[in-house]
């Protein structure tokens, strides 16, 4: 697709193409990816980059039905897997079919000893990732590779006042739309998706304060066409 | 609702029934059809349509339109994973202005459908 285009290839950090990726876009990913490989606030570097890794097996892999968790799959999930057995099948399920979980399903997972916000930084990454190499995949790019892990500890800091509302999740009481607050019980993780979000898409409260300005090559209304049509598909009611 | 409201500025009716898919034109909205396409190609994966397609938008609109419009796809891969994983329910505010064009979009009997608790 790209070799007739001509363009003087970029050899940028994340990707070496043709295409004109802007170059903010370029290094979002790529730190991003770097981010995965540290400590984060309940996942070690190691634990999140095979998070990483899984969220690509269970893309790559023949499809399990909904329902089907893949630490119940014989030969799957090995006995030296780097994750517990209920974070594999968050990260197949979210991975594959987002638009089928339940609060009962969220309640199952909890009740197998995955700690609440420490699951709301699995969904952080699983997202994350969905985005990056989704982009990556879908103009024909090579994904990122994984990098090195980066040593140390999870820092463990909850914020005081994470507290279930309304979501199924702990969510601290900031403003804004509740898709914003529901990565707020791990500000490290809500801080990382909002970038990825303002060089992808538009930027914090121009969300809803400006919704006719147009954005790098599109217009508003095609952005949203886009974003309607590709929530519609993964079954977000939202 | 952000796309009913993102097109009322603009000359002629942006349709909401485009988000059901590609066969409903473009929608009232430039490249309209081809965006669709993209977007459900790259959901389904097909390398084949997917090659056809981006080449499609690189002919009809260019390289620029092609990388922004995978780029807010691949976002709301991520939102829709941010809202469903989360159990995220809809704004109060969009709750009510939504609730005439849900049936229209076919979105009220998704699995994923959730309301602030009233009361």
């Amino acid at each position: 697709m790209t070799e007739a285009l001509g363009w003087k290839t970029q050899g940028m950090s994340a990707y070496i193409t043709e295409l004109p990726i802007r170059e903010e876009l370029d290094a979002a990913h790529a730190a991003a990816m770097a981010e995965w490989s540290a400590p984060g606030t309940w996942w070690t570097g190691a634990q999140r980059l095979a998070i990483v890794a899984e969220v690509r097996r269970a893309r790559d892999a023949e499809p399990l039905a909904p329902w089907q968790a893949p630490s119940s799959v014989e030969g799957l999930v090995s006995d030296g897997h780097a994750l517990p057995g209920p974070i594999v099948d968050v990260v197949w399920r979210l991975t594959n079919h987002p638009g089928t979980l339940t609060a009962d399903w969220h309640a199952s997972i909890l009740a197998r000893g995955v700690e609440a916000l420490a699951y709301v930084e699995v969904v952080s990454i699983v997202a994350q990732v969905n985005c990056v190499d989704r982009f990556a995949d879908a103009l024909g790019l090579e994904r990122m590779s994984i990098p090195e892990v980066q040593g140390g500890e999870p820092s463990g800091e909850a914020p005081a006042d994470a507290e279930v509302r309304l979501h199924w999740v702990p969510t601290t009481d900031i403003r804004g739309p509740n898709v914003w607050l529901a990565l707020s019980g791990v500000p490290d993780e809500l801080a990382a998706r909002s970038r990825l979000s303002a060089t992808q898409y538009v930027d914090g409260e121009a969300v809803f304060g400006d919704v006719i300005s147009d954005r790098f090559s599109l217009q508003r209304v095609q952005m949203e066409l886009v974003a309607a049509r590709t929530s519609k598909l993964n079954e977000c009611f939202y | 609702m952000l796309l009913s409201l993102s097109g009322l500025h603009l000359d002629g009716e942006v349709t909401l029934d485009v988000i059901n898919g590609s066969s409903h034109g473009d929608g009232g909205v430039v490249h309209g059809r081809l965006l669709v396409r993209l977007v459900e190609a790259m959901w389904e994966g097909d390398p084949g349509p997917l090659a056809a397609v981006c080449d499609e938008i690189l002919a009809a609109a260019g390289a620029n339109v092609l990388v922004d419009a995978v780029a807010v796809s691949a976002n709301f891969h991520m939102m829709t994973r941010v809202a469903d994983g989360t159990g995220t329910p809809l704004d109060s505010g969009t709750d009510e202005a939504s609730e005439g064009f849900r049936d229209e979009i076919e979105v009220n009997d998704l699995v994923s459908r959730r309301h602030v608790p009233t009361g």
